[in-house]
């Protein structure tokens, strides 16, 4: 019957093709939009899944760039146990490099602290450095060497040795990792003091910590230790260091006003305003009048009360942090899919329909000769799922084609990902829409009275 | 045997009622060759497709070997026409995109087609004159090609009962004669019921049985 149904649509080869083409052309698109999303889940679980340990950040920041944390607490994660390297990290927006303006695909300074940055055992950059150059080492510490993508390095056309100018700072080039990953392969990494000085970031914060632990520790419980060592204490607001401010005679208006930034003021729960270790305060769940009271303490200019003013997640649970955000995303492609699909539906419906209006004829002859209403259905059914199922072969082995060009093309900017599953389900996908646009028609041949038909002739 | 009681026909076309067949009573013998004549439009194709069940009367019985058609599912009347009945139309009705012998075999499709089944159908086009034709399509063959290729996929299934219609309506006389050979040397053969509708009464040889039709009726 399959042979007969073939036979069938290619007695009428161009509306055959032509709905045949609506479909592949919806399933390329399908293939395209669904590649995105899953292009940038494909990107979080490679990169994260490279970085073993715990990172540091203010709480509710998405990434690094958007937290502000004390440098100080270092010390305090570093002496947990379980805790084998504590990293500082400073991370901010390239905006100029070589005159260019950076808008899209983002840059990042990176800065990091050289000297833990080599006690970590396991390091995505540092173990991605490209011959021909080195990582940063203790004596980069105070300099502007710096390491960068090999996406940068061919964008502007440097290599070690070569002077690149970022944001207006001159940098000397020792070295070019590459990550393979499109939010690793993002960076200029070097001395973290220079990072600040560059940026103007104040010298008391840092963005993030990464939390090298020692091996076999478990992760959510060395996370829940190192939140637990922070619960209830404030996150200060930001003010300039006093090394910042250490500038000129402090006279007049100005000097008033710097003379104030500069006097230490510590929240009462920070480890600093009492001598000696800092204590581990665990206070009790705050009543709501104490809520309301810390509320007004925060707008006050008291630093945020949350409970935990550190948030300690796994590369693993930063990454599904991500793919919440991706959700937006997932919502709209599926509409965009689900438009050009019932295009491609009424296509394929249309096309049958047609199909059966020409074949009254054929399909009494076929009762008359003892075909059941099932197998006229099943003959109509046949037709439209293999229009759907060539469809669906076509539309995805295309989408993955179009998808490896656009990976080629646009390394830097995208990383779609046409995963097998993704084809399958197309092409799955695209053989239901087949049979579902034929059921209409089918079920419309199914009922017609052999007699009626054959009068009709 | 087939036996039709008191048999009438009523097509509605919107509100108007047309009475194809008014109180038709009449037997064929089994095995026998059959006319049915008559002018056009009096009930003579009517006839013809409520022994095939193609079609239900709107009220009497029609019988074949003491089995009545009304009572018949759906489903049975499917296999009822696909197991006994062969079917030739005036004009052919063969499948455009089907060579010779896949129309041959067209009514087994469903149910799967054997090599035996297959071969069977090569020897009866051979039969009927059509070696040489076998891989053709339908607008590759002339009327009477055609005719016989559809003469050839009603007896393919053996059946009880093969129903003409104006089997050589569209083709000319010494065709006409061909075709008439074929389907008269098959029925003598396999002992077949064979019911011809026609109002070409060239064909009619003394001793064939011959039911008269007029006006729905069978004319005295």
């Amino acid at each position: 019957m399959l042979k007969f149904a073939l036979r069938n649509l290619m007695s009428r080869p161009v509306r055959s093709l032509l709905s045949f083409l609506g479909l592949t052309v919806a399933i390329v698109g399908m293939v395209g939009l669904f590649s995105v999303a899953r292009g940038v889940d494909h990107t979080l679980t490679s990169t994260f899944g490279r970085i073993p340990g715990l990172l540091a950040m203010q709480p509710g920041a998405p990434i690094p760039l958007f937290s502000r944390i004390p440098a100080d607490w270092e010390q305090e994660i570093a002496a947990v146990e379980g805790v084998a390297t504590v990293n500082s990290e400073v991370w901010q927006r390239v905006n100029l490099i070589d005159g260019k303006m950076i808008m899209s695909p983002p840059r990042f300074l990176f800065g990091t602290n050289i000297e833990t940055r080599l006690r970590l055992e396991s390091d995505p950059y540092r173990q991605d450095m490209l011959p021909g150059g080195r990582f940063l080492n203790v004596d980069d510490v105070g300099t502007r060497n710096t390491v960068i993508s090999k996406q940068i390095a061919e964008e502007f056309h440097v290599g070690p040795g070569d002077v690149l100018n970022v944001n207006g700072y001159e940098l000397t080039v020792v070295g070019i990792y590459h990550c393979g990953s499109l939010l690793l392969d993002t960076a200029v990494i070097l001395d973290i003091g220079q990072v600040r000085a560059m940026s103007r970031f104040d010298a008391g914060s840092v963005s993030a910590f990464y939390i090298e632990p020692i091996a076999d520790i478990d992760d959510r419980q060395l996370s829940q230790e190192i939140r637990d060592i922070f619960r209830g204490r404030d996150l200060e607001p930001w003010r300039p260091s006093a090394s910042d401010l250490n500038v000129g005679p402090r006279t007049g208006a100005w000097g008033a006003v710097l003379e104030f930034f500069s006097q230490p003021r510590k929240s009462p729960n920070s480890p600093k305003a009492a001598d000696g270790p800092a204590p581990k305060v665990v206070p009790e769940r705050r009543s709501s009048s104490a809520a309301s009271e810390a509320k007004g303490k925060q707008v006050d200019r008291s630093g945020s009360s949350l409970e935990f003013p550190l948030e300690v997640r796994s590369a693993t649970e930063w990454s599904e942090r991500f793919s919440d955000l991706t959700a937006d995303l997932n919502l709209f492609l599926g509409v965009m899919t689900a438009i050009g699909v019932s295009i491609a539906t009424l296509s394929i419906v249309n096309t049958m329909l047609m199909s059966v209006s020409e074949r009254l004829i054929e399909f009494g002859i076929l009762k008359a000769n003892g075909w059941s209403r099932i197998d006229v259905l099943k003959l109509i059914t046949c037709e439209s799922a293999a229009l759907g199922l060539t469809g669906g072969v076509v539309g995805s082995a295309l989408g993955w084609v179009v998808v490896g060009i656009i990976n080629s093309q646009w390394p830097e900017r995208v990383q779609l990902y046409a995963s097998p599953g993704l084809l399958a389900f197309s092409v799955c996908f695209a053989t239901a829409l087949g049979v579902l646009g034929g059921l209409y028609p089918a079920v419309w041949a199914m009922r017609i009275s052999p007699m009626e038909a054959i009068r009709r002739g | 045997m087939i036996q039709l009681d008191n048999v009438t026909k009523v097509h509605r076309r919107g509100r108007t009622e047309v009475h194809a067949l008014c109180g038709v009573t009449c037997e064929i013998a089994a095995g026998s060759l059959t006319f049915i004549v008559g002018p056009s439009g009096s009930g003579k194709s009517t006839l013809l497709y409520l022994m095939g069940a193609l079609d239900e009367p709107t009220s009497g019985d029609v019988r074949v070997n003491n089995r009545s058609l009304s009572g018949l599912s759906g489903r049975e009347r499917d296999a009822f026409r696909r197991e006994q009945v062969g079917f030739v139309f005036q004009s052919f009705n063969l499948l455009a995109n089907l060579d010779a012998v896949d129309n041959t075999i067209v009514p087994f499709m469903p149910r799967g087609v054997s090599h035996e089944l297959r071969a069977r159908a090569v020897d009866l086009l051979c039969r009927v004159g059509l070696r040489d034709r076998l891989d053709h399509r339908p607008s590759e063959l002339s009327g009477g090609e055609q005719q016989r290729v559809a003469i050839a996929r009603a007896l393919l299934k053996q059946p009880l009962l093969v129903l003409a219609d104006e089997p050589t309506g569209e083709v000319d006389s010494q065709t006409g004669a061909v075709i008439f050979g074929h389907l008269r040397e098959l029925q003598a053969e396999r002992q077949t019921t064979v019911i011809v509708v026609t109002h070409d009464e060239r064909y009619i040889l003394p001793g064939d049985r011959v039911i008269k039709i007029r006006d729905g009726r069978i004319a005295r």
